[in-house]
């Protein structure tokens, strides 16, 4: 049990240890790519659910790195947005 | 041949059998120009997100066809100069997806039914 508790101290000092306020994290906040994973949902311009969550309350298409799309996606899914508008569904 | 999906929006005051005709125009003109319809879905009268023409809502209705560019042309060129339309889209994919209809209401005829 001592030992364990030790461990955990440990941890949490070199969590935040380091932490001052012009140095890097250590963790890197890593998102995968939310259509690159398996079961991926299809990006299309009729399933208007899904492309609702791309863009923003005005209808802006929202900048891939606040929602970690990869490159490949995100110009398909801006193809598709613009043609959801062009029908006015969004 | 390729695939091609085509919506077009008509206006809103029309009765609904103006519209039915309006359909079958628009199938009659790819019938001809060597066009092959697969799916025909209705998606019925939506709101349109934003106002075009002074139009509020608006008939969608939405094609799965195959044909060549010039069937597409033709279509387009007749469409262009409908004044009952308000827009049209086609887009061209690479195979047609028939089991999935994003506009049906299953929520709302499983209600009726009980």
């Amino acid at each position: 049990m001592k030992k364990r508790r030790k461990f955990n101290k440990k941890q949490q000092n070199s969590r935040y240890s380091k932490l001052s306020l012009f140095q890097r994290p250590d963790v890197k906040f890593f998102k995968p790519c939310p259509f690159s994973v398996k079961n991926a949902p299809v990006i299309n311009y009729k399933n208007i659910k899904l492309l609702k969550k791309y863009i923003s309350e005005s209808g802006k298409i929202l900048p891939s790195r606040i929602t970690s799309v990869s490159f490949k996606k995100q110009k398909e899914l801006s193809t598709s947005i613009k043609r959801a508008r062009l029908l006015a569904l969004i | 041949m390729n695939c091609y999906e085509h919506t077009f929006i008509t206006k809103q005051d029309l009765p609904v059998s103006q519209t039915k005709t309006l359909l079958s125009k628009y199938e009659g003109i790819i019938k001809k120009n060597s066009g092959k319809i697969i799916q025909i879905e209705e998606w019925g009268l939506r709101n349109l997100s934003h106002i075009i023409k002074n139009n509020k809502k608006g008939f969608y209705f939405h094609i799965k066809l195959e044909g060549d560019g010039s069937t597409v042309k033709e279509l387009e060129k007749a469409e262009n100069i409908d004044e009952m339309l308000i827009r049209y889209l086609t887009v061209r994919v690479k195979k047609h997806d028939l089991d999935e209809n994003y506009f049906e209401k299953k929520g709302l005829s499983e209600n009726k039914q009980k």
